[in-house]
């Protein structure tokens, strides 16, 4: 509950913010503190230096291109996607947001910091993966594009390293969308979820909670049963754990799978 | 800018104005508590889940827990303290009493701020809208019914 | 979504002027509200001491090892820590704590701070004390432990064999055993039509985690050896019992105060390591000292609700249903340290056939220690697991041979005009309407048109169960029952305490002996008082929380075991008549006329028939207080009074384990109605109904409040809520992250309903009734059930806690559940 001592700055810029991220060893990024801060709480990790994002007013934007192209800032909060008018391009994005806590867990936390943290319960890395999204990371003098589908690299490991920043996330258009989950309680924690996205009729469903990263699927059709097909086919290994066990994990990621492509195409 | 251990920050409470020297580590729901006495927020867990710290920083409702004390230099922060005025209690505030919408009380100041924060942004909302808006708020005393029924009474 | 069917109705407040219809019954603005809406409750983290320090327990990461050393000197250096206590001062300067178990669990020490060994995760090893808390926290991590860990004991029938042994002292696992017998159960074997055998069922490991985690601010007068101590414990009574001699002082040199607590449920009854550890620190670094738990550490290592196996129960059935009674194995898991236990091996002997008319029980009862965190009694104590117990056995039985559910429940009710009705082993119901509370939550679920919902559901591809949980809160308790454990222990009866005083102008003032945390005792309690003197509630003032200095705390005082309505009410009416009694002698005095003639009304003493001969409060108080001169040298008055309330009870039979060891029950019958995804497992509680039958209601909406909160617990209980170790004695679910307890969304719409079956044998006609008695778990266990597995068929539910992957097992497997229960038809 207690935090270690810690270090503090508050830069003005995205390019203070990568020199002070690159300058020292233990420093970390603080975007809406929603899970670093607990984690912080619970010792579990201690950066020496927290460098909080929270006047960079550049990385908030939600903006709406001309061919449905939608760029969201990486402090872009929950409530800032549920809310915005240009989000509403890719419906799906509020949908979920809105099923993340709480309200007061919304108003703070970030989509950055949430595909950032990449905890393997989280809703956004397997929904960005499912619409293929791509991340825009900016470090020391030099920016680059990695889609979704490479940005996540291991538990709370992503493509952003050290001394680098997640600027922001490009959603291509699209509005054949489906996300399926089941939570300890309404919107608790997530046990298993799936998102899926169709793209000229062909299904991409990226599950989570899995695996260390989401997995991404291409079934041969929408058909409930070519999905949960591919579902079997990936052989997924999930964790067990005191929620669910390996099994019962493998087999919502087919049931959840497959709804969320149902969804996708227009069913229920 | 600078990189600190801690800092002096200034900060409004419910309309008054405190200067306080803050270590970077301190949490604000125990600068609030601790170094500013208003004791009125509560905590209640220590993973963000509970709610019990909830107050309103410059309008927006969050959990003070999970917030650092030296983020909040500048702002304008509300807290249960202020929602009465010289004595005088909020609808809300009334509402939750007549409607036996506390126990222990321990859960109610954050409660009382959720509750003042949906009202504020949709201010005939739905019970389902109502149960949305407290979903961040655990009370273990009620089952939330009245609590529920306290806010609906209010908004009407 | 929420209808309330009340029955009576509720009436509003009096209005002024109007006849007085009495507070009591009427649901009258709460005392509490005004400074608890307004942030300006005070709870004991709220209270500060100049240059306090912040105390930090260094706690075991292990579930079971020996300490080699504990080596506190780079916690010392750290600049701003005050100082540390180590387990070895304090086996220096206590004595361990009192055990109220009989040999081997006698010999069990107990100490603030883990001595010698470790048994569960989360056990203080020793505590420092700093400028701030986060201070205290850096430096708990400087200690160094060495520690030597030892084989793991977490189940219940393993520490029966005694092979990992937790206390060296004790040489065995068994806190306690027994075997409880009445009636004549080979006899109604024999007689039986159908015998039903359940290999076995499991009430989980939960807790009702207040949100409010525990905690005191311990203050230490050197001059004149005095603790104080600002903290959440809810029975300070006993906590002094177990605090004072091991601290080698007298009971009055702890001084407990209390003012606002944040919910309580049991879990801050057992407090007295903690807070011991505190007082030795306290007294050590000469300044005041202030522990705060953290929620981790409530759920690593402060209590939990007891978690019991049932083995081998046995049913035997007639032919039309009525069951005869039944024979269990029971072992009770009460953690590291049995504390409070071995109570709970007698206390669930209030509601031995819960809430049926069967005449032949056989209980093997042994408690055991393992690697987990201790037990407390945990709301609904002891008899939530057993009442459990009977509902999972009517539940199963009629699911097995075909019988309906509401059918074979009234036929085996205790029935209305049975009431008061003795219990096999001698606890006397007092009054209730079992079969009528049934009904009304059938009335008020649809019961009449769950087909049509079943098929309803069916038709969306869901299964729908619906499911009745019939329970009892037994209220009172008589300490006598300990006597059954242990004929040493020198407890017995129960008691409260209240003083009401009449001051000088002409203010009514009132203490109670009770620590409440919600229950709303300043309320309540100014209705009956007002009620009694003839004025308002608003006229009443009531102190907030609890100070033993106020003196109006005995043995028992406290806030537990659903009893406030009767022990404490019943001190606050035996006080509140010796001062009318008090104020109609002076008033008789000062009008020279009889004090018959007297009458109490709007808050004057008048002469009856002649209004206009009236005395105010305020007249009254002064001329005691402040003008007394020329009254009668007899008149015997203080208009201040303290009362001792005293439940009649006897000492129970020791040899036959009989007598009454309760003094109220009040009745609890639910209906859940539950809809399951088979694809998933994942399932929605769609409606419910809650019936309570607690007696007079003193206060209807309060009562209501407790109805909404214990429904709640329980189906916290009965769906997430559960505390998993993993096999190193790691719990799974220290917080609420982890462990899920209902949010608002997670409740289902409620219907609520009342009886008022009045209980003959209490001051008011009212009954305790904050526990509740686990009617959530019976119901949603009935419920799953009767989605999963019907008529013989499909998986049997076995367990409490039924979180979406155990649903999802039971309809995967369902012939493995199926293996528990074997039917024997003759």
């Amino acid at each position: 509950m207690l935090l270690r001592d810690v270090e503090y700055a508050r830069p003005a810029s995205v390019e203070d913010a990568v020199r002070l991220l690159s300058e020292f060893d233990g420093a970390r990024a603080l975007a809406g503190g929603q899970t670093l801060i607990n984690v912080m709480k619970a010792r579990a990790a201690s950066p020496d230096v927290l460098v909080d994002l929270n006047d960079l007013d550049d990385l908030k934007g939600i903006e709406l291109g001309s061919d449905g192209t939608l760029e969201i800032g990486a402090m872009a909060t929950y409530t800032d996607v549920m809310t915005s008018a240009e989000a509403r391009a890719r419906p799906i994005l509020g949908e979920v947001c809105a099923q993340i806590a709480d309200v007061q867990v919304r108003n703070r936390g970030t989509i950055g910091g949430n595909v950032c943290s990449n905890d393997p319960t989280n809703h956004l890395p397997p929904l960005l993966v499912a619409v293929g999204a791509t991340m825009t990371i900016v470090g020391a003098g030099e920016e680059r594009s990695v889609p979704a589908d490479e940005f996540f690299l291991g538990v709370y490991m992503t493509a952003a390293g050290p001394g680098e920043l997640l600027t922001k996330i490009t959603v291509p258009p699209g509005k054949s969308d489906g996300f399926a989950s089941v939570t300890i309680g309404k919107e608790g924690t997530c046990i298993v979820n799936a998102a899926a996205s169709l793209s000229d009729g062909s299904p991409r469903v990226a599950i989570g909670c899995v695996d260390a990263v989401p997995v991404l699927l291409q079934p041969s059709s929408s058909e409930a049963s070519a999905v949960r097909e591919a579902v079997r086919g990936a052989s997924l290994m999930p964790p067990s754990d005191v929620h669910a066990s390996a099994d019962y994990r493998r087999h919502l990621a087919e049931v959840l799978a497959a709804r969320a492509v149902t969804q996708a195409s227009g069913g229920k | 800018m600078d990189v600190v251990s801690s800092k002096t920050i200034t900060v409004e409470v419910n309309g008054a104005r405190y200067e306080r020297e803050v270590d970077a580590r301190r949490l604000l729901i125990h600068f609030l508590r601790d170094d500013l006495d208003l004791t009125g927020s509560h905590i209640g867990c220590d993973t963000g889940n509970c709610g019990a710290c909830s107050v309103l920083v410059d309008g927006t409702l969050v959990k003070s827990c999970m917030l650092l004390g030296i983020q909040a230099d500048g702002a304008k922060i509300e807290t249960v303290e202020g929602l009465a005025q010289d004595g005088r209690l909020t609808a809300l505030q009334q509402s939750f009493s007549d409607h036996h919408a506390l126990q222990c009380g321990y859960c109610t100041p954050g409660m009382l701020m959720s509750a003042t924060a949906l009202l504020r942004a949709n201010p005939h909302p739905s019970e389902l809208e109502i149960r949305h808006g407290i979903q961040g708020n655990i009370c273990r005393c009620t089952g939330y019914v009245n609590i529920v029924e306290a806010i609906r009474a209010a908004a009407e | 979504m929420t209808e309330t069917t009340v029955s009576p109705e509720r009436p509003l407040v009096v209005e002024e002027g109007e006849e007085q219809r009495g507070f009591i019954g009427q649901s009258v603005p709460r005392k509490e509200d005004k400074r608890l809406v307004q942030g300006e409750g005070v709870f004991f983290d709220d209270v500060k001491r100049h240059e306090m320090g912040f105390v930090h327990f260094a706690r075991s990461p292990y579930a079971h090892a020996r300490i080699k050393s504990v080596d506190v000197s780079k916690a010392l250096e750290l600049d701003g820590v005050y100082g540390t206590l180590t387990g070895d001062e304090v086996a220096i300067l206590t004595d361990p704590f009192f055990e109220l178990s009989t040999p081997p669990g006698a010999n069990i020490k107990d100490y603030a701070l883990a001595v010698g060994k470790v048994r569960h995760v989360g056990d203080p090893v020793a505590a420092v004390v700093a400028r701030t808390r986060e201070l205290a926290r850096d430096a708990a991590e400087l200690v160094e432990v060495d520690y030597e860990p030892l084989p793991v004991l977490l189940d219940g029938e393993e520490a029966l064999k005694d092979e990992v042994v937790l206390h060296d002292d004790a040489a065995s696992n068994t806190v306690w055993s027994g075997i409880f017998d009445w009636g004549d159960f080979d006899a109604a074997l024999a007689e039986a039509d159908h015998v039903v055998r359940i290999e076995r069922l499991h009430f989980d490991r939960f807790s009702s985690t207040p949100l409010e985690c525990s905690g005191c601010l311990v203050e230490y007068n050197r001059g004149t050896g005095q603790w104080t101590i600002h903290g959440t414990h809810q029975m300070p009574g006993v906590g002094a019992i177990w605090m004072a001699p091991a601290l080698r002082v007298g009971i009055d040199k702890l001084r407990f105060v209390s003012q606002d607590i944040g919910g309580g449920f049991g879990n801050k009854i057992t407090l007295h390591p903690q807070f011991t550890a505190c007082c030795l620190l306290a007294r050590k670094l000469n300044r005041p000292v202030q522990w705060t738990e953290w929620r981790t550490d409530q759920h690593t290592a402060n209590t939990h609700g007891n978690e019991r196996t049932f083995l081998d129960v046995t049913v035997p059935v007639k032919a039309d249903g009525t069951m005869l009674g039944f024979s269990v194995r029971a072992i009770d898991d009460c953690g590291a340290f049995p504390r409070y236990e071995p109570l709970g091996c007698i206390i669930w002997a209030q509601v031995t056939p819960g809430c049926y008319r069967w005449r032949n029980v056989r209980v093997d009862f042994t408690q055991v220690c393992t690697n987990k965190s201790p037990v407390a009694p945990n709301r609904g104590y002891s008899r939530m697991q057993h009442l459990w117990l009977t509902e999972r056995i009517v539940d199963i039985v009629a699911n097995e041979l075909g019988l309906d559910p509401v059918e074979v429940r009234k036929r085996n009710y205790v029935k209305q005009d049975e009431f008061p009705y003795e219990t096999p082993n001698g606890c006397v119901y007092d009054s209730g309407d079992y079969a009528r509370c049934l009904d009304i939550a059938l009335e008020l679920i649809g019961y009449e048109t769950i087909e049509d919902r079943r098929r309803e559901a069916e038709s969306r591809g869901k299964l729908l169960g619906i499911g009745i949980g019939s329970t009892l809160d037994s209220g009172t308790n008589n300490f006598g029952q300990s006597m059954i454990l242990n004929p040493e222990l020198q407890f017995s009866g129960n008691n409260e305490v209240a003083t009401v005083k009449l001051d000088i102008f002409g203010e009514i003032v009132v203490t109670l002996g009770t620590v409440p945390q919600g229950q709303s005792h300043e309320t309540t309690t100014a209705q009956v008082v007002a009620d009694i003197l003839g004025c308002s509630p608003d006229d009443v003032n009531v102190r907030a929380g609890h100070d033993t200095y106020w003196n109006s705390h005995a043995g028992f005082s406290g806030t537990y075991a659903s009893q406030f309505a009767v022990t404490g009410l019943g001190a606050v009416k035996g006080a509140a008549d010796k001062l009318a009694g008090e104020m109609k002698l002076l008033a008789s005095a000062v009008f020279g006329c009889s004090p018959d003639d007297i009458e109490l009304a709007e808050g004057h003493a008048r002469i009856k028939g002649n209004p206009e001969a009236a005395l105010p409060f305020m007249a009254l108080g002064a001329i005691l207080n402040a003008n007394n001169a020329g009254l009668p040298p007899d008149l015997d008055i203080s208009l201040n009074v303290r009362y001792v309330y005293r439940p009649p009870f006897e000492k129970p039979d020791l040899e036959r384990k009989f007598g009454n060891l309760t003094l109220t029950y009040a009745t609890q019958i639910h209906a859940c109605v539950v809809e399951v995804d088979p694809e998933t497992g994942v399932y929605e509680i769609v409606d419910y109904a809650a019936v309570d039958d607690c007696g007079k209601r003193i206060h209807p909406q309060i009562v209501e409040g407790q109805v909404h909160g214990a429904t709640a617990h329980a189906l916290g209980a009965a769906t997430h809520e559960i505390f998993t170790y993993d096999e190193e004695g790691n719990l799974l679910t220290p917080n609420f992250y982890d462990y899920h307890v209902p949010h608002a969304l997670d409740m289902p719409p409620m219907r609520t309903g009342y009886v008022e079956s009045e209980s003959p044998f209490t001051p008011l006609g009212a009954k305790g009734m904050g526990e509740g008695g686990g009617a959530g778990i019976h119901a949603m266990c009935a419920a799953l059930q009767n989605a999963l597995g019907r008529r013989g068929e499909g998986p049997i539910v076995s367990r409490s806690c039924n979180p979406y992957h155990r649903v999802w097992e039971l309809l995967q497997n369902p012939s493995e559940s199926r293996k528990l229960v074997t039917v024997e038809s003759r």
